[in-house]
């Protein structure tokens, strides 16, 4: 018994600390958010887009959209893409192998005809059927290829690719028509950029027309009116933090620019890799710092695009599983980078704060949940203290949500409507009571398909911006 | 202390700032709208008076009046916006209406603000309202250390011309970064007697380690008179700035510039091959016709590319040479020319380009 009595008391004491750790971590990065928002929403408000957009000083971009089964969303979101409010820029849609009618409706929509390859394999690629341009738009170029998955079609859209940026977009992602002239201002501030990201928002109960956003709404559905909050938290707070750590590991791939001699230099993204965007950035500080190469990372809260969040539970399941596996695997692979001084302040804080903080939080939290009770029944931890405990840990979370809030309501306000506040607020108090101990679940089941070896990418089910579900 | 007092400090602090921020949250919202309510009616004043003083029906005294009682990022923000779309002989007295404005006196003075926003909000006022007592407060800004001030005061030689500050711009463009450059150089080709004798100056320094960027923007330039000093350089032996000599020379149809161009499509460095042939596709020089042809063959699959792209440049004997390379022995060129007579002309253009 005595034994049983200091190893929950050893544990206890382990996991509080742990707690300490990380959430004093998190209180970091909360205050970092607050100067690094304020200066963002500055820039923001003083931005001369009228004089930009004439100026021919915008570097050129490349926009890489993937589709594999799109065909739901695959016309509005590449119309809405070519009509963005950018000087240069050309759109190269990937059709991986779609088993749906995809290339059909993009032949269609936008009067495709085929031309020969004029561009050298630079990344190999599975084999390309066929490239289209249209007599529509001459933005646009189609690539029909052997299925290959998300990381090949990227990867066949760099070698088609004519600019020195690219960004990566997801098919079933529709960008706000400044977005692209948004996301180019540290470049204009003549900072040595590799890569920037801006910010990903939850479409579900938005009024879409014409492939524009046009209302932002908070859902009033739970599951993806929670999401909305993870969106803000996880973009807002978090990697506004980061941005002044020097550190940003996450640069979502639904929205993210990058150098394209850089990412051509890592040989491009890796297909075998799970979640392709981590190990791409992971990559890509390995590579700069090893060649000593000046650079940043960034992450700009105001250029915006939006995308369909999972709205059944099984579905966000897969999702929530398929990150965690990618964070498993990604921490894995680049284990050298821990700790090492080689990687400045990416290995001695993004990566551990990644391993650590993220990658084993369910392990330890549910390994808390199983000591408490264990300890609970049989007398050994004080059944107030441990309520007390949890109700703190909760608290945390509640308050790091509701700070999200906060930087959204003082910056950009994208939800106009007070009810829409009210939800926010709601939503932001309610994700610990049973969302979090879900994906904290899902999150675990990640562990234990890593440890069967089972690489497998969940299924998305599209329903079309501005449409009824037409699958469950 | 034990740990169950520490929790519960812990938690009452978590309450407090929970409901701290949910009361901030919810006053931010209020007093945001109020101003918002307060704002807007004056704003739609300020734009109404600027419409019918643009259009030539009211005098600029509704203008000034509007703009004061604004905001002062407001009132900025309003010029900025309409100053595209006043003529320059209007614009210019509004400007000098505005430098006897209390509310603009205080913006200037923001220009030797520690706070790099404030020295902003000069910058952009400036970039649309500066008089020629300005030059100094605005050389200073186009020297400032934040990249959104100095960005945002070399608009103003968009609309003010003075040497001084045409210079001060000139002499920080090699230090910026490449999309900088190309944002000081649009402001810039305003004042192009300055600056075309300023380039003459800098590009005749050899070992100016600043050439290249130079070299750059003459490029962007393309102005004849600098024709003859970027032919010089052509043997320099620094590649970038032969590569920015082989871009530059396709804007100056001359017989000394298809011979540098004819000695850079030799060159060692690929890039610089590739930019060459560009060039001499644009200057479509029948005489180099073999050379371009010849080029179809290099190991570099870019240099290819352009030599192709520059046949189609030669009208119909360049295409008649792209046919014969079609079903000629080399397989690397039988592929380019393949490539590029299948081009549609759109995507000839955009390639080309």
């Amino acid at each position: 018994m005595s034994v049983l009595g200091s190893v929950v008391s050893g544990t206890d004491l382990a996991i509080l600390i742990y707690f300490l750790v990380l959430n004093s971590f998190y209180a970091v990065l909360l205050f970092l958010s607050i100067p690094e928002i304020w200066e963002q929403t500055r820039l923001a408000e003083d931005d001369d887009f009228q004089r930009l957009m004439q100026s021919d000083a915008l570097p050129p971009i490349t926009m890489l959209v993937p589709a594999y089964n799109e065909s739901a969303t695959v016309e509005a979101s590449v119309t809405a893409m070519l009509t963005l409010e950018y000087r240069s820029y050309e759109v190269v849609v990937v059709n991986d192998g779609s088993k749906d009618d995809t290339i059909e409706q993009l032949r269609h929509a936008f009067d495709l005809y085929e031309v020969p390859r004029i561009y050298p394999e630079t990344i190999p690629t599975q084999p390309l059927r066929a490239v289209y341009r249209s007599r529509t738009r001459s933005r646009l170029l189609v690539l029909d290829k052997e299925n290959g998955g998300k990381a090949d079609s990227l990867n066949a859209a760099i070698n088609a690719s004519r600019f020195p940026l690219v960004i990566a977009v997801d098919a079933d992602t529709l960008i706000e028509p400044d977005a692209l002239l948004r996301l180019t201002r540290p470049f204009l501030l003549g900072r040595e950029i590799a890569a920037v990201g801006g910010t990903v928002r939850d479409l579900a109960a938005d009024t879409v027309k014409d492939g524009r956003v046009t209302d932002a709404r908070v859902p009033h559905r739970l599951l993806p009116g929670i999401q909305v909050v993870e969106y803000l938290r996880a973009f807002l707070f978090g990697r506004l933090g980061w941005n002044r750590l020097g550190g940003n590991l996450i640069i979502s791939g639904a929205f993210g620019l990058f150098r394209k001699e850089y990412i051509a230099a890592i040989g491009g993204y890796r297909t075998t890799s799970i979640v392709e965007d981590l190990d791409l950035v992971v990559r890509l500080h390995r590579y700069l710092r090893a060649k000593k190469v000046r650079y940043e990372m960034p992450f700009i809260p105001d250029p915006v695009a939006w995308t369909e969040v999972p709205e059944s539970a099984k579905i966000l399941a897969r999702q929530r599983e398929r990150w965690q596996r990618g964070l498993i695997a990604a921490m894995w692979e680049y284990k050298g980078m821990l700790f090492n001084p080689r990687y400045g302040r990416v290995g001695f804080l993004a990566m551990p704060f990644y391993a650590f903080g993220e990658m084993l939080a369910p392990l330890i939290e549910v390994f808390g949940y199983v000591v408490t009770v264990v300890g609970l029944s049989a007398g050994m931890v004080n059944t107030s203290f441990a309520l007390l405990f949890v109700l703190v840990a909760w608290g945390y979370g509640m308050l790091l949500s509701i700070w999200a809030v906060v930087l959204e309501e003082v910056s950009f306000r994208r939800y106009r409507r007070f009810g829409d506040l009210f939800l926010l607020l709601l939503y932001a108090s309610l994700e610990n009571f049973g969302y979090r101990q879900c994906t904290v679940w899902w999150r675990l089941k990640a562990f234990v398909t890593v440890w069967k070896r089972r690489q497998v990418w969940g299924d998305m089910t599209r329903k079309g911006f501005g449409k009824e579900v037409s699958t469950p | 202390m034990t740990s169950r007092q520490f929790l519960l400090v812990v938690a009452l602090v978590q309450g407090v700032l929970l409901g701290a921020l949910i009361v901030l949250i919810i006053l931010n919202r209020w007093f945001r709208l109020r101003r918002s309510a307060r704002i807007q009616p004056r704003r739609a004043a300020a734009d109404d008076a600027m419409r019918r003083w643009a259009a030539g029906s009211t005098p600029l005294g509704g203008v000034l009046i509007g703009l004061a009682r604004l905001p002062a990022s407001l009132a900025i923000d309003a010029l900025v916006g309409w100053s595209a779309r006043v003529p320059g002989e209007r614009w210019r007295d509004l400007a000098a209406a505005l430098e006897h404005q209390w509310w603009a006196r205080l913006v200037r003075a923001n220009g030797n603000s520690a706070r790099w926003w404030k020295r902003l909000e000069c910058a952009r006022f400036l970039s649309v309202g500066a008089m020629p007592s300005d030059v100094a407060r605005l050389t200073r800004l186009i020297n400032d250390p934040h990249a959104a001030v100095h960005v945002a005061a070399v608009a103003s030689l968009e609309r003010m011309e003075s040497t001084p500050l045409t210079l001060a711009a000139l002499e920080r463009l090699p230090r910026l970064a490449p999309t900088v450059q190309a944002y000081y150089a649009g402001m810039l080709r305003r004042s192009r007697p300055v600056v075309v004798q300023h380039l003459l100056k800098r590009l005749r320094r050899g070992d100016d380690p600043a050439l290249p960027r130079f070299a750059e923007f003459a490029v962007r330039l393309a102005e004849p008179a600098l024709r003859e000093r970027m032919t010089a350089l052509a043997d320099h032996t620094d590649p970038e700035v032969r590569i920015q000599v082989a871009r530059a020379m396709g804007s100056f149809p001359h017989r000394e510039s298809v011979a540098a161009l004819t000695r850079l499509a030799a060159d060692a460095a690929w890039e610089v091959r590739a930019q060459a042939e560009r060039s001499l596709g644009m200057i479509a020089d029948a005489t180099t016709l073999p050379l371009v042809r010849a080029a179809v063959r290099d190991p570099i699959w870019w240099v290819r590319l352009r030599a192709g792209l520059a046949l189609m440049r030669f009208g119909a004997a360049g295409r008649n040479a792209l046919l014969e390379i079609e079903v000629g022995a080399d397989p690397e060129a039988r592929n380019v020319a393949k490539m590029i007579l299948g081009l549609p002309a759109q995507a000839l253009a955009e390639f080309a380009a």
